[in-house]
């Protein structure tokens, strides 16, 4: 596909704090409909990637060119105003564009979408779980019906079967609504499951290590498969980083 | 249906809020008991009772001229809290969003906490002779600083995590004051707006009576001269009950209801 077609095109995009480099000279591209899968090491600037990506911070170096309406943006916390119900946080995304006030049925619809309850909407985040804070988190980002969504580690606070089930969340709402996203994790299964396509980030600034396509659609890959695949590329010397800084950080 | 369900949990609320009242009221009398007794031990003369006390303010709200000082009390008290939390507040949010504008106004403004609100009275009855405006121009001085620290420290201890989701939703600056900054100041306002109400009463009258400018503080300046020691206390008993009533009429039925959410994060047998 032509560069032109892209939703989103990072180019030669480096950034630096305080004079450290971050990353240098990063690639980046989302195709209508693609999900990517952004991996590294723990402090190798992918939330600042991300960040870069949905306009929260300027890049020192590049260009960032975005061919879409909208986008949404669901962080590592669900960072919902505590002093709003559920349903005026997910009605939030909206009326901050400018919406103005949406319709209830349409939000009590998003709510359902990601299992939220008619009566969890008119409770405040400090009476839900962490759970359905994150629920409440991905609806507020699915309600502004937006063409690319930023996922910047989202799920890595929730217990393992509940995880499982907000990815599901987030593959069925990707199939249904065809947004493209940009999801970073630092898991690799996690990132197999989801994505089209991963790209790992290296701790040495110097931009991707691989970048490779998943075989199968999100949603239709099987526990074996996952397995398999994870198992083969945690093997494979260009994911090396991804455990090895691990590895150090215990040493 | 979805009016009558609103009207009902307003009734609720205020009937709470009503109710709550019964323990401020036991706290007062306790007061009023230990005041009994002083009154017991030293006399009429030197603590008339709280019963004397009582008497002697119906007499005096049944007064002609009481009306009248009473008004010119309130309104200096209220206009100088007025421009005390409006000014103190708004500079302090300015001072909160730019560092330069903090750097440049704490210290004027530690150097107004540090000056002496008396010599500020002095100040003003030479700069506005003995009118009002010598009570109002204290009280504004006097009560500034507070309003200021609450701005300051609510914008400053903003949560930057809430602002930035906001900000990715495209939401501008007013926006993003309205909903993210503005209900997290709230909690630090009104500790600050409810000392200023309190200290507005104090100052005025203070500011009355030492300036001879009439008002409640003036009618305390005769009586001290008459020695009528009931009369004295009456004048506090009603500076204290305006001061109260600023507080818990005014101020409290506002914060209680901008911050319900509040209440939501407390488990349940905790509550009250």
């Amino acid at each position: 596909m032509g560069r032109e077609a892209m939703k989103l095109v990072l180019d030669g995009v480096g950034h630096a704090f305080f004079g450290r480099a971050v990353f240098e000279d990063v690639d980046l591209s989302l195709a209508p409909g693609e999900i990517v899968a952004l991996l590294g090491p723990s402090g190798c600037g992918k939330t600042t990637l991300l960040q870069i990506a949905a306009g929260l911070v300027d890049p020192l170096r590049g260009r960032v060119r975005r061919a879409y309406r909208r986008h949404a943006v669901v962080f590592q916390e669900p960072r919902l105003l505590p002093w709003m119900t559920t349903h005026d946080n997910i009605a939030y995304g909206l009326r901050a564009g400018g919406a103005g006030r949406p319709p209830a049925d349409a939000i009590a619809r998003r709510g359902r979408e990601v299992g939220l309850l008619a009566h969890d909407l008119d409770k405040y985040p400090a009476e839900l779980s962490g759970g359905m804070r994150q629920r409440a988190a991905v609806a507020r980002a699915l309600a502004v019906d937006p063409d690319v969504i930023f996922f910047d580690e989202p799920f890595t606070a929730v217990d393992v079967g509940l995880k499982r089930s907000l990815q599901d969340l987030v593959i069925a709402a990707a199939a249904r609504e065809h947004f493209s996203a940009l999801f970073v994790t630092h898991d690799l299964a996690e990132a197999v499951r989801i994505a089209d396509r991963l790209a790992v980030l290296s701790e040495g600034h110097r931009g991707f290590v691989t970048e490779r396509r998943i075989e199968g659609r999100p949603g239709e890959r099987d526990d074996r498969f996952i397995f398999d695949l994870v198992e083969a590329w945690s093997r494979d010397p260009a994911f090396a980083e991804l455990f090895d800084s691990e590895r150090e950080g215990l040493s | 249906m979805k009016p009558l369900a609103s009207f009902l949990a307003w009734t609720g609320w205020a009937g709470r809020y009503l109710w709550s009242a019964w323990a401020g009221a036991a706290g007062l009398f306790c007061l009023a008991a230990a005041w009994q007794a002083g009154h017991e031990i030293y006399g009429s003369f030197v603590l008339p009772s709280p019963w004397e006390t009582v008497l002697a303010v119906v007499a005096l709200v049944h007064e002609a001229s009481f009306a009248q000082a009473a008004m010119e009390t309130a309104s200096r008290a209220l206009a100088g809290f007025a421009l005390a939390v409006l000014i103190g507040t708004i500079t302090g949010i300015v001072a909160g969003y730019s560092f330069a504008t903090m750097r440049l106004t704490r210290p004027i403004v530690t150097v107004i906490l540090g000056v002496p609100p008396i010599a500020w009275i002095v100040l003003a009855l030479i700069w506005f002779g003995s009118s009002g405006g010598s009570a109002v121009l204290t009280v504004v001085v006097a009560a500034l600083p507070i309003s200021f620290a609450g701005g300051l420290q609510g914008v400053a201890t903003r949560d930057r995590a809430l602002d930035i989701m906001a900000r990715s939703f495209g939401a501008g600056p007013w926006m993003r004051f309205r909903t993210v900054t503005l209900p997290h100041l709230v909690s630090y306002l009104f500790p600050a707006w409810t000392t200023t109400a309190g200290s507005a009463w104090k100052i005025t009258v203070m500011a009355e009576l030492l300036s001879n400018t009439g008002g409640l503080g003036g009618d305390l300046a005769t009586a001290r001269a008459l020695f009528d020691i009931p009369r004295v206390m009456a004048l506090i008993v009603v500076t204290v009950v305006f001061a109260l009533c600023t507080e818990y009429v005014l101020l409290d039925p506002i914060r209680d209801r901008l911050e319900r959410w509040r209440e939501a994060g407390v488990p349940w047998g905790v509550r009250r």
